[in-house]
């Protein structure tokens, strides 16, 4: 399962599902990672976390760990 | 119509603070949604009749997981305003119309203010507003809340909406709509129709927070649920994404039909600076040297004297104004008016000497606050806390908890207030604690004094100020999350970062004037007083069993005789001529014996201690004490004024050097160290014993802040009296103990919560 | 008296002066206190100092 961690730079992936639960998982779909949506990966911080990505038209700064609940392709 | 109550909402970042200003100048409230922490703004809208508008926390949607969503829509069922003004960033369009199909489902009627339009059309999109309109089912009035543009159509259209009804134009998908419409028929068919759908929507998310209110029968909740199940299976996926997922596919159609965007891909502008600014390895060298540019020009060596700060070229002129003109040219004028001795001493030795010594830093404060207001409004401190994310997480802190350190630099108050947008309970109590070691406003003048009396204006002093305090921050991050107390999960890091843009002048002029302004009024309020009363306190005393003013006494050789004064200048460690008629004072007696609590710092000795204990009622005070308290002619040979401060300055750098034996540099660094890192003023005292809500978590903050302070300029005074080849030996093994106990509370290993974050 | 008085009338004034100043000065303090006023400028909305991301998630 590719999840959006495994992502690089300049990647741009299609959001398959999300997985785990609760208000983490709400949050970063309230804030548009949904089924079907279209992810740049932009940038990945200094020290590798948390990763920058532009969803939805905007940037976006996700945690890998959170990141890793989003399965792309 | 008589009083219309509009609700403003909308998504952080989308201009919503600027607009409700707009709308209501100066005619603002601001207090607390009841019960919570969260703030609330309720104002007059200007040049209209009886229009009130209430702010909204920002939010992206209204879920009950978070306080502000919760406040929100609490308020938006329960008070039922007439009109919800929502505004959206047309630069984000879709992210932000995610909020504004939840809030057409509560029925009620709407006006969307599309701000921001104005860089929609600069980039070169185009969005076709009526037709969004149309599909919407509600007015759409394009507005630029920075410029004012738009802001009166849309209050119009808000009044003229007020009173109608709002039905909601998109549905979803089939499965969910049946759902959907079952659970109405079964649940809420008594509710009024325009609410309905928003009860059912949220019974089909199984929103916790509606469950409970509305109290619905165990059979009426296993029928709903059954009718959820099936819509999951068929979907696969759990209901709550279901419906986020549905409401995006609208969206999805909507832009489709209205938006048109140009350059899809390209980098903007702000791609390119954050290429540098954000790169993996110039970050954090970037931000360093941001930093120490910001307090070099604000503190450090002054122009003209090998720096280039502005601030200290014009605070040694200020401090010259403050500190010398005025003392002395209203010790003349009321000597030529004839006043009593001790009123003149009260008004120029007293008053004007503290209060003066405080002003005197203006110009330094002024430039700092210049600085930062810059940094904040182009947007640079925001990609700070993304690139702090990843140290931060290493001690299980977001970077979240960056940004009360990033306003803390202003006043620690809202710096402590700021914590409110942490999540994680433990995370910000830690926030709390550790978030006022960054040097605020009102602690400037201690460094700008020391550095300026002891160290000739060097420009490291100033930027260190900041930088141990950013460090003391981080160690302590780091030791507390390794105990019990705070160890848990990181919490989670989820923000936005909104694009540069160049710095709005209006805005920098404006936050820097603010905090100046409230600088000064302190200095007139608190030092003011604070100076009055220690001035009495510090010209009476009782000399060889007779009380009165102490330097009349002195004066009288049969009051201070001679095996008096001996006896009094051994006590006081002093030779026989260095002894001041202040000595005698009711302040000294009472400090002296307290300040053995500092001996082992390096500044034992009455006047630091006195000047430390003010610095809890406002930390501007450490200085206005110094200014009353050291407004003395010095006695000593170097009777002459130093070249770039006062008077004052120089009884200062004298005096540290006496208590400390010779080293007066180190002891004057240990306590600015201390004062730094110590127990926050009173104001700041009470912001944390507000957000804590809990007098066991506030003491302890306030206690960790004073024994870390005494630990680091204990280690500090010890350890340089070592390397200056003098060591105190019992202080030093005390030092070297508190040391290793740091390190190995920094460096112990740090365990591992297994599970995954879920909240 | 009198002479007492016109001899120190200096005194007096400029001590009626300090204790106004304090009796304002004072009441304003307190009148803030009350008021919840904090000591950044008055109050949250004031406060520009966060780049904007008060309420940020």
């Amino acid at each position: 399962m590719k999840t959006l961690r495994d992502a690089k730079i300049g990647d741009t992936v299609k959001v398959v599902k999300l997985h785990g639960e609760g208000a983490v998982k709400r949050r970063i779909m309230d804030m548009g990672l949904t089924k079907g949506t279209e992810v740049f990966i932009r940038k990945v911080a200094p020290l590798g976390d948390p990763v920058e990505v532009n969803v939805r038209g905007y940037e976006l700064s996700i945690r890998k760990a959170d990141a890793e609940m989003v399965e792309v392709q | 119509m008589a009083g219309i109550r509009i609700a403003l909402a909308g998504n952080p970042n989308s201009g919503k603070t600027t607009l409700f200003n707009a709308l209501t100048g100066t005619q603002q409230f601001v207090g607390n949604w009841p019960g919570v922490t969260v703030e609330k703004k309720e104002g007059k809208v200007r040049g209209q009749k009886d229009v009130n508008v209430t702010d909204l926390p920002g939010i992206y949607s209204l879920s009950p997981y978070t306080l502000e969503e919760v406040v929100a829509r609490n308020y938006l069922i329960d008070e039922r305003p007439d009109v919800i003004l929502n505004i959206v960033d047309a630069t984000n369009l879709e992210r932000n119309l995610y909020l504004t199909t939840q809030l057409a489902e509560l029925g009620i009627p709407m006006v969307i203010a599309l701000n921001m339009m104005d860089l929609v059309r600069k980039n070169g999109d185009q969005i076709n507003t009526k037709e969004l309109s149309r599909q919407l089912g509600c007015p759409i009035v394009e507005i630029s809340a920075l410029k004012g543009d738009g802001v009166d159509e849309a209050v119009k259209a808000c009044v003229s909406v007020a009173g109608g009804k709002m039905m909601p134009q998109h549905s979803f998908s089939g499965a969910v709509d049946h759902a959907l419409a079952h659970i109405e028929e079964v649940a809420v068919h008594d509710l009024p129709e325009e609410r309905q759908r928003w009860y059912a929507i949220k019974l089909f998310e199984r929103d916790e927070k509606v469950l409970e209110k509305l109290n619905l029968s165990q059979s009426v909740r296993d029928h709903i649920e059954k009718d959820i199940q099936a819509a999951e299976k068929e979907l696969d996926d759990d209901a709550e994404s279901i419906i986020t997922n549905e409401r995006y596919v609208y969206i999805g159609g909507l832009m489709k039909g209205c938006y048109k965007k140009k350059n899809k891909g390209q980098m903007t502008a702000s791609d390119k600076i954050d290429r540098v600014v954000t790169n993996r390895w110039l970050a954090l060298p970037i931000f360093a040297l941001v930093m120490y540019l910001v307090y070099a020009l604000a503190m450090g060596a002054p122009i003209g004297d090998g720096g280039i700060s502005l601030g200290t070229f014009l605070t040694d002129w200020t401090n010259d104004v403050f500190g010398g003109w005025l003392t002395d040219g209203s010790r003349s004028v009321m000597e030529s008016l004839g006043a009593a001795e001790w009123l003149t001493g009260l008004v120029s030795d007293g008053i004007f000497a503290g209060v003066g010594a405080v002003l005197g830093f203006v110009p330094q404060m002024l430039v700092l606050f210049l600085l930062l207001c810059i940094l904040e409004d182009c947007g640079y401190m925001a990609r700070i806390a993304f690139i702090m994310d990843r140290i931060f997480r290493r001690f299980g802190l977001s970077g979240k908890s960056f940004i009360p350190m990033l306003v803390g630099t202003g006043c620690g108050v809202p710096g402590v207030m700021a914590s409110r947008t942490i999540e994680n309970e433990r995370d910000r109590r830690m926030t709390i604690m550790t978030t006022c070691f960054i040097p605020c406003g009102a602690k400037l003048p201690i460094i700008g004094l020391i550095a300026g009396a002891l160290f000739g204006g060097a420009t490291w002093v100033a930027t260190s100020a900041y930088f141990i305090g950013v460090a003391a921050i981080v160690i302590s991050g780091i030791m507390l999350k390794k105990t019990k107390m705070f160890a848990g999960d990181p919490a989670p890091f989820v923000m936005e970062l909104p694009a540069y843009h160049v710095p709005s002048v209006g805005n920098v002029l404006r936050g820097t004037w603010e905090r100046g302004w409230s600088f000064i009024k302190r200095a007139g309020t608190v030092i003011l007083i604070s100076s009055i009363v220690l001035w009495f306190l510090q010209g009476y005393g009782s000399v060889n069993g007779k009380f009165g003013n102490v330097e009349e006494l002195y004066e009288d050789e049969t009051v201070a005789t001679e095996e008096y004064k001996e006896a009094k200048a051994e006590q006081m460690g002093v030779p026989v001529e260095e002894l001041s008629p202040m000595d005698d004072s009711v302040l000294a007696d009472i400090a002296t014996p307290v300040s053995t609590i500092f001996k082992p710092l390096g500044f034992g000795s009455w006047r630091p201690t006195v000047a430390t204990v003010t610095g809890l009622i406002a930390k501007e005070n450490v200085v206005g004490t110094f200014g009353v308290l050291y407004n003395y002619e010095a006695e000593t040979e170097d009777d002459e004024l130093d070249e770039e401060g006062s008077q004052i300055w120089t009884n200062v750098e004298d005096d540290f050097n006496k208590i400390s034996g010779g080293y007066g540099k180190l002891a004057a660094f240990s306590f600015m160290l201390f004062n730094l890192l110590c127990a926050p003023c009173f104001a700041a005292m009470g912001a944390i014993k507000r957000e804590m809500n809990n007098a066991k978590w506030t003491w302890f903050a306030i206690g960790y802040m004073c024994v870390f302070a005494y630990a680091i300029a204990l280690i500090v005074w010890q350890l340089g009296r070592l390397f200056a080849g003098a060591p105190q030996i019992v202080g030093l093994i005390f030092a070297l103990a508190v040391l290793a106990f740091m390190l190995y509370m920094v460096f112990r290993p740090y365990k591992e919560a297994t599970k995954l974050a879920s909240r | 008296m009198l002479t007492w008085l016109q001899a120190n009338l200096v005194n007096i004034v400029i001590i009626a002066i300090i204790l106004l100043v304090c009796y304002f000065v004072i009441r304003g303090m307190i009148r803030d206190r009350k008021a919840g006023k904090s000591s950044c400028g008055g109050n949250c909305s004031g406060c520009s100092g966060c780049g904007g991301s008060c309420g940020t998630v």
